[in-house]
């Protein structure tokens, strides 16, 4: 339980990042002429659409994770038995070292990803879909949070990779649902906590979520390379639930 | 053709072909090919205050919200997440999904079933039918499902290939508005508006609103909407679209400039010199419509392909689930019926030729050559012979001073004193030597009492002392003897064709200029390029057969035919067809009308003609004979394109349907791969666009590499007729 508290931990932190960009978009969804009650429903709706893209990226993940490890011979191995094959440990290792990779973007270190992100074309994506923030529909903050949840953003992907090294549906929508609901408050609060908070603080927020990423990094890093019984980290997050 | 025939998808700019989707988009009617397209339009162009334009996208955003939530408790389903204790919450689940499932597959479905019911009360089965009867068959047994308390529902199947197909669809829609991306500036002529100034007051109105005598503002990266002259500003403009050359050309107050072209640094007032639809831009812009809205022969055979496959495939997947459910559950036995279904849609190959052809197309447009036929290239691709008229096409079709010939003066000294006549004349033959004179920096003798003789020449005086160009008459009038030597040699000139001058002054004729229509400084390599592409050149011309072999050893052409009528010409053409399959004719599109329309494709080099009444199917920009390889390595890689986009396409199906139908593909699976089928078309189609331009930085080299050559050929020839020739 601890592990996922930790990645809803990093998600909150995180989402001082998020006001850059999808804060913007949630300012811009702003609130409804039809009373509060309207506003704050159309605020769920679109972080419930973002939340659903998570989940869904991350049980993808998860699965994927899952498949990669069956199809090497062996079961999929509940983390806990400490009995982990080659190919559990070549994920973790590679998802260990995504996030290792975006945490230093966060520090401000690496660049390449956030130049892979605007090569993406997710800028102009974004731009397209900023005409949805103003259509009339109840449903459009649902679509819009859907599409919000795809573009490309170095948080996602790292938590992504985590979710896939947990090698299954179920842990990998739990880690992806922990870190969305992380990004809840601050984003359901946008319009008031992006003012209260000044640039300073949301730079340290921003330090902080990479401080998390990189830990859950080395933990994922070390679970591929160190020997099942030297399992640190696991041992101190109290390990996946099955 | 239907009227239809010429409505373009306003995203792709491919024809939408018979049914279009049509729309009212930001207060326009907006037709679409395909389903993607009007997605991709909307996301990129749709002003999306307008509620229809939202709407599709809230549409696929809300059947995306669903489908993923079915899909991560279908993941969960199948990694057993809901075994042992859990196991009694399986029948909520299942009517979970249900819930889910329901609305997705009406939005997701809707399009495609419309698609279906448009094309069905036609009498017309589209690969929409197939994907919209294996949906179905897997939502209602779903559905069924539920009411059974059975352990297997397929919602996720039925809604993750509307989800992946719609996907698939949408990003083949914005590859294919990259292909239109090249055309574009061709095909805004008619839609461009322009900023008329009238006084104080700039009004934008539409460019065909336009007409002679008004004032156009142009600003820095804006197209010149309209021919006319500047009258007030500087900048550089690139005429790339009309003439083919990318490189910038500066105008200032007075200059022409030409509609299409980009004004790129400065803001331009201009004066319009005529209608805003008779430029040369609109009528390029109405000819690559019309060539867009014609199918080529490829395109026609693939259009049927797909017509009737479409039926063996329901034949197909009907008779995959009758075999399977003899030996296995009739839920699993649907489920490969269905993978069938999806798997052999033949989206792809309906794709195949008309993505390529106009991006082949969009990219000879951006260097101003125009196809007027898509077929055209596939057919270029695959010519062996080249057959080439001479005046006008390998040649500049204008008269050139080649040689000299004197006794006992200087040659300054004789094109001196031609100039200085000559200047004073409009003659073709006169312009000529005097710009002779004027590149060898020779100044014109000042010539006084100058008189054009009627059909003979030039004389004046000079110096005090009578001077007279022209023929052999002239001088006879004059009574001027001719040296035997001079005489010989203007025959002998004559007989190969040049035209001869004589200059005479104090009594004499002391020269003999020769003047010839000399070949294109490019032409040479031209042909040596297109030889080297495996392409055999022969030349067929109305001139004398002197003329042109010197015209054909000088480009390189080793197969000449001479004397021909246009008659004779679409004979000959005739026979070389029946030797090496096809032929391509080039010519001027002038006075070779009829034999460019005989060739397999005919190709007019900087034809002034009407475009309406041109009868080449490629037509290439004033002095664009060195683009003529580029165009034929362009055409051969349209063609390489298409060919492998249909064998991917058809390859892919059979082995994709084989696999379907042994039941060894998901039909999610299925879905993906054929989704990622029509997307990869769209990218090896796209690798197109990163074709090498033809390089015009070669030119001025190879052009003072040819001048080179043709002085070195003039000297042999002045060897031989004595010592007393020299070449300009």
């Amino acid at each position: 339980m601890i592990y996922y508290l930790v990645i809803f931990a990093a998600g909150f932190a995180g989402s001082f990042h998020c006001i850059g960009m999808c804060g913007g978009f949630a300012c811009a969804l702003g609130r409804d002429q039809r009373g509060g009650g309207a506003t704050v429903l159309r605020h769920l709706l679109y972080n419930s659409g973002r939340l659903t893209t998570y989940c869904f990226l991350g049980g993808l993940a998860g699965a994927i994770g899952q498949v990669i490890c069956t199809t090497q011979g062996l079961t999929a191995a509940p983390l806990l038995n400490g009995s982990l094959d080659i190919a559990q440990r070549i994920l973790a290792i590679v998802a260990g070292l995504l996030m290792i990779a975006m945490a230093l973007q966060f520090f401000g270190l690496l660049q390449v990803f956030h130049r892979l992100a605007i090569g993406f074309g997710g800028s102009t994506f974004a731009l397209s879909l900023r005409g949805l923030l103003t259509a009339r529909s109840s449903a459009a903050p649902l679509a819009f949070g859907v599409f919000n949840g795809f573009l490309p953003c170095p948080l996602v992907y790292a938590f992504a990779a985590q979710a896939a090294s947990t090698a299954g549906a179920l842990p990998g929508f739990l880690v992806m649902a922990s870190f969305g609901l992380g990004t809840f408050p601050a984003m359901l609060m946008m319009g008031g906590v992006g003012r209260i908070l000044g640039p300073v603080w949301r730079r340290r927020g921003v330090r902080l979520a990479g401080g998390f990423i990189l830990l859950l990094g080395l933990i994922t890093l070390g679970r591929g390379l160190l020997p099942s019984d030297a399992h640190i980290g696991l041992a101190w997050l109290g390990g996946h639930p099955a | 053709m239907t009227a239809q025939g010429d409505i373009l998808c306003s995203h792709c700019s491919l024809p939408v072909g018979l049914r279009p989707m049509e729309r009212r988009l930001n207060g326009e009617a907006c037709a679409f090919c395909c389903y993607g397209c009007c997605i991709a339009f909307q996301v990129k162009s749709g002003r999306h205050e307008e509620w229809e334009a939202a709407w599709l996208l809230i549409q696929l955003g809300v059947g995306g919200f669903l489908s993923m939530n079915i899909m991560m408790f279908s993941l969960l389903l199948y990694s057993d997440a809901f075994t042992g204790v859990d196991a009694g919450v399986l029948p909520w689940i299942h009517l979970l999904l249900w819930i889910f499932a329901t609305p997705a597959v009406v939005i997701l479905g809707g399009p495609y079933l419309r698609e279906m019911w448009l094309n069905g009360i036609q009498g017309r089965v589209t690969s929409s039918a197939l994907i919209v009867l294996g949906v179905a068959a897997a939502y209602l047994y779903s559905a069924f499902a539920v009411f059974e308390g059975s352990t297997h529902v397929y919602f996720d199947t039925a809604v993750m290939v509307l989800m992946l197909f719609t996907v698939g669809r949408y990003l083949e829609a914005v590859g294919r508005a990259r292909a239109a991306r090249d055309l574009e500036p061709l095909l805004a002529a008619e839609s461009e508006s322009a900023t008329v100034v009238d006084g104080a007051v700039e009004i934008r109105r539409p460019v065909r609103e336009v007409s002679a005598g008004m004032q156009v503002r142009v600003r820095p990266g804006e197209r010149i909407p309209v021919d006319g002259v500047v009258v007030e500003g500087e900048s550089n403009t690139d005429e790339a679209v009309i003439t083919g050359e990318s490189r910038q050309v500066t105008k200032g107050a007075g200059s022409k400039v030409i509609a299409g072209s980009i004004n790129i640094d400065g803001p331009l007032l201009i004066q319009s010199s005529g209608d805003g639809t008779a430029t040369r831009w609109a009528r390029i812009c109405r000819s690559v419509r019309e060539a867009l809205g014609r199918r080529s022969p490829t395109q026609r055979l693939a259009d049927r392909v797909v017509g009737v496959s479409v039926p063996l495939v329901l034949a197909l997947g009907g008779l995959t689930i009758v075999y399977w459910a003899q030996s296995m559950p009739f839920d699993r036995a649907l489920l490969i019926g269905l993978s069938v279904l999806v798997v052999a849609c033949p989206c792809a190959v309906g794709l195949a030729a008309p993505m390529a052809t106009s991006l082949g197309i969009g990219r000879l447009a951006r260097h101003g050559c125009l196809v007027r036929d898509p077929g055209v290239l596939e057919t270029l691709a695959r010519v062996r012979l080249l057959a080439f008229d001479k005046t006008g096409t390998l040649t500049a079709g204008k008269a050139r001073l080649v040689g000299v010939d004197r006794e006992e003066v200087g040659i300054d000294e004789v094109l001196a004193r031609a100039a200085g006549l000559e200047r004073l004349s409009e003659h073709g033959l006169a312009r000529a030597i005097a710009a002779a004179a004027a590149q060898r920096d020779i100044t014109p003798l000042v010539t006084r009492d100058v008189r054009t003789v009627p059909g003979r020449g030039i004389r004046g005086s000079a110096e005090g002392r009578p001077v007279a160009a022209g023929n052999g008459r002239l001088m006879n009038d004059l009574g001027w003897p001719l040296p035997p030597s001079l005489v010989e040699r203007a025959r002998s000139l004559e007989a190969s064709g040049h035209s001869v001058v004589y200059v005479g002054w104090g009594e004499r004729v002391h020269a003999v200029l020769s003047l010839d229509d000399s070949p294109l400084p490019e032409a040479q390599a031209a042909i040596a390029a297109l030889r080297e592409r495996g392409l055999d050149a022969t030349l067929l011309t109305g001139d004398l057969a002197q003329a042109a072999e010197r015209v054909a050893a000088l480009v390189g052409i080793k197969d000449v035919q001479a004397g021909l009528s246009p008659e004779a010409k679409r004979l000959v053409l005739d026979r070389l067809r029946h030797d090496h399959g096809s032929v391509a004719m080039v010519g001027d599109g002038l006075n070779d009308g009829p034999v460019l329309a005989a060739a397999d494709v005919g190709i007019a080099v900087g034809s002034a003609t009407d475009l309406a009444r041109e009868t080449a199917a490629l037509v290439l920009p004033a002095d664009g004979l060195w683009m003529l390889p580029w165009i034929v390595d362009v055409a051969r890689a349209v063609r390489r394109t298409i060919l492998t986009n249909l064998m991917w396409a058809f390859g892919y199906n059979l082995v994709a349907l084989t696999f379907a139908a042994f039941g060894l593909l998901q039909p999610i699976l299925a879905a993906a791969v054929m989704a990622g089928s029509s997307i990869l078309v769209v990218v090896n189609s796209l690798r197109l666009e990163r074709l090498p331009d033809p390089v015009p930085a070669l030119i001025p080299e190879q052009r003072s590499g040819t001048k080179a050559e043709r002085t070195h050929n003039g000297a042999g020839i002045s060897a031989m007729a004595g010592p007393a020739v020299e070449r300009s």
